[in-house]
């Protein structure tokens, strides 16, 4: 009998035990790695000289390329997440109406969301190119410019490219997650509210934008992880150059790790990485669940 | 008088998914259109056209010689179905304990499900490399494999955890009245069931798997061992780009992904956020 139970309880874990070793040995044991490493002095070859306190973090606060990528990793994140998100609220508003074609343009909209962003980074980096660039070719065409713009002049330029990369790829997402939380709203409430006169942004901003406030939350906290960590579109455009002017965090580090040999630097990175992400990310989660219960009691 | 009103809206709702859509082809059409101009048409601002002048579609045939381009394209089945099938297989099990089961500890492990979403393969390159190399595994696909099956492993749990708890345990009840063990009602009864959620993680897997780059750029050396994503830098030289050869290339590595992608759309979208909300 007793051995009947034991069973019972320890059977939910055998049926997890898969999963678990799987996330344990290629997730968990490289993010121990990697806070070792960080309080450790490795060598250009990768040897580990042992520990050395906190000299890496030392070493990278000092580092002004490091405070100029912070700069550049907040102003990245937020410029992509809020305008992908209005974007994409806007575009899921829009593709949740009935009209002729609907099937197609939600077809489309998918299109960026399916193809590698290696793939999408190197036709941007081919489309704004200043000597042959596909951009320059279709403007002239138009008629709008008359001589050939060079688009990635100043690092600036460069970086506001990267962020319309990263807000052309994640648009569609979040686009199909609120369009699956709209498809939930019942339609009587609309019926409800045109017969009490409510005009549309009273509608909006009562009806829709509660309602879609679930998804919407997940969206962007999936967001902010995916755009905070993303890495082949200022890989493959910029490379972090010209004079390391437009690398986000995780460009950094790569670059530190794997061309400039400083393994435990760059860990130290990856950290403080890690460590900006849980505040931005799970701040973000409980002020708006928190939010949600408030409204629900 | 309404009925104009709500005509102008139709214009405006029209004009703003046509603008949207004309956007978003617009890289794809460059892709395309340049896959198929000559040398001397890429380069010359003079000869430039929208359209190729002559349609180079030689380029399509040439990639396969230029570059091992048939063995990356191979090499990211092998390791996109392995990391599929691996990732649902441990997938399975515990989403299904997560849907039918109570136990002590699972909201902690579906927090942690969610924190590992945190860390992407990129922030963990310096920890992943040592761990690769501890197992003998940096340049092969089997790294890969793993690697790929753990990171989507939150997606497929996820996923199917929704699909699982949508459907109700009735009919396994019943079954295990009839003398089926849980495994054996698990296959019978809830699989066939949760037959479509399990297809969208399927290829939802394979998908991420598909493109994923940073890792294979890291671990990979051996031309031979490089999936599509990775392989197509070989266009990408230096002093000198092969941009005609570059989008046929990918192209091969886009248009099967895009449509798979489009036979789950419907129910993608509705299960990770279901998923998220109830989670």
């Amino acid at each position: 009998m007793k051995k009947q139970s034991f069973r019972k309880t320890i059977e939910p874990y055998l049926w997890l035990l898969p999963s678990i070793i799987l996330m344990v040995v290629l997730i968990l044991v490289p993010i121990i790695t990697v806070f070792q490493t960080s309080f450790c002095e490795i060598s250009k070859s990768g040897v580990n000289r042992g520990f050395n306190g906190v000299d890496n973090y030392i070493a990278i606060f000092k580092n002004d390329i490091f405070w100029h990528t912070l700069g550049n990793t907040a102003l990245w994140t937020v410029v992509v997440v809020v305008l992908s998100t209005v974007l994409g609220f806007i575009l899921a508003l829009v593709l949740n109406q009935k009209f002729r074609g609907r099937k197609i343009a939600r077809a489309i909209v998918v299109f960026p969301w399916a193809t590698a962003l290696i793939i999408q980074s190197l036709i941007w980096k081919y489309i704004i190119n200043a000597d042959y660039g596909a951009l320059n070719l279709l403007l002239t065409k138009m008629g709008i410019i008359d001589h050939y713009v060079n688009w990635t002049a100043t690092p600036g330029m460069i970086f506001a490219w990267e962020c319309w990369v990263g807000i052309f790829v994640s648009v569609p997402f979040i686009t199909f997650c609120v369009l699956s939380g709209l498809q939930g709203i019942d339609q009587t409430l609309y019926e409800a509210a045109d017969v009490d006169g409510a005009g549309f942004w009273q509608k909006l901003f009562k009806i829709t934008l509660p309602l879609v406030m679930p998804s919407l939350t997940v969206s962007t906290v999936l967001s902010i992880i995916y755009v905070f960590n993303s890495f082949p579109i200022v890989w493959t455009i910029s490379k972090g150059d010209p004079a390391d002017q437009t690398h986000t965090l995780v460009t950094y580090l790569y670059k530190l790790s794997f061309t400039n040999g400083r393994s435990g630097e760059a860990a130290a990175v990856s950290v403080i990485g890690f460590l900006v992400l849980s505040i931005v990310a799970g701040g973000y989660m409980i002020l708006s669940l928190r939010k949600e219960k408030q409204e629900e009691s | 008088m309404y009925q104009k009103k709500n005509s102008w809206k139709r214009v405006f709702l029209y004009l703003f998914v046509f603008i949207v859509c004309i956007v978003i082809l617009y890289p794809y059409f460059v892709m395309f259109t340049t896959a198929a101009k000559t040398d001397g048409e890429m380069y010359s601002t003079a000869a430039a056209s929208l359209l190729p002048h002559n349609w180079q579609w030689s380029n399509f045939a040439e990639i396969w010689k230029a570059a091992p381009v048939f063995s990356y394209l191979m090499n990211s089945v092998i390791v996109s179905a392995g990391a599929t099938l691996l990732a649902i297989l441990c997938g399975i099990p515990a989403a299904y304990a997560l849907s039918r089961m109570r136990f002590k500890g699972k909201g902690a492990f579906l927090g942690a499900v969610i924190m590992s979403q945190m860390f992407s393969p990129v922030v963990l390159l310096v920890g992943i490399y040592r761990l690769m190399t501890d197992m003998g595994l940096t340049n092969s696909v089997w790294g890969l494999i793993l690697l790929n099956a753990a990171f989507n492993q939150a997606f497929a749990i996820w996923l199917l955890r929704g699909t699982f708890t949508s459907i109700s345990p009735e009919m396994e009840q019943a079954a295990k009245i009839d003398g089926c063990n849980t495994i054996q009602s698990m296959i019978r009864v809830l699989l066939p069931m949760a037959a479509p959620g399990i297809v969208t993680a399927l290829i939802f897997v394979f998908i991420n798997s598909w493109n994923e780059y940073t890792i294979a750029l890291t671990l990979i050396r051996s031309d031979v061992l490089k999936p599509i994503t990775v392989g197509i830098n070989k266009f990408y030289g230096f002093n000198f780009i092969q941009w005609q050869y570059l989008f046929a290339t990918s192209l091969f590595a886009t248009v099967p992904v895009i449509i798979l992608f489009l036979l789950i759309e419907k129910h993608l979208a509705a299960g990770l956020t279901a998923g998220g909300v109830k989670g």
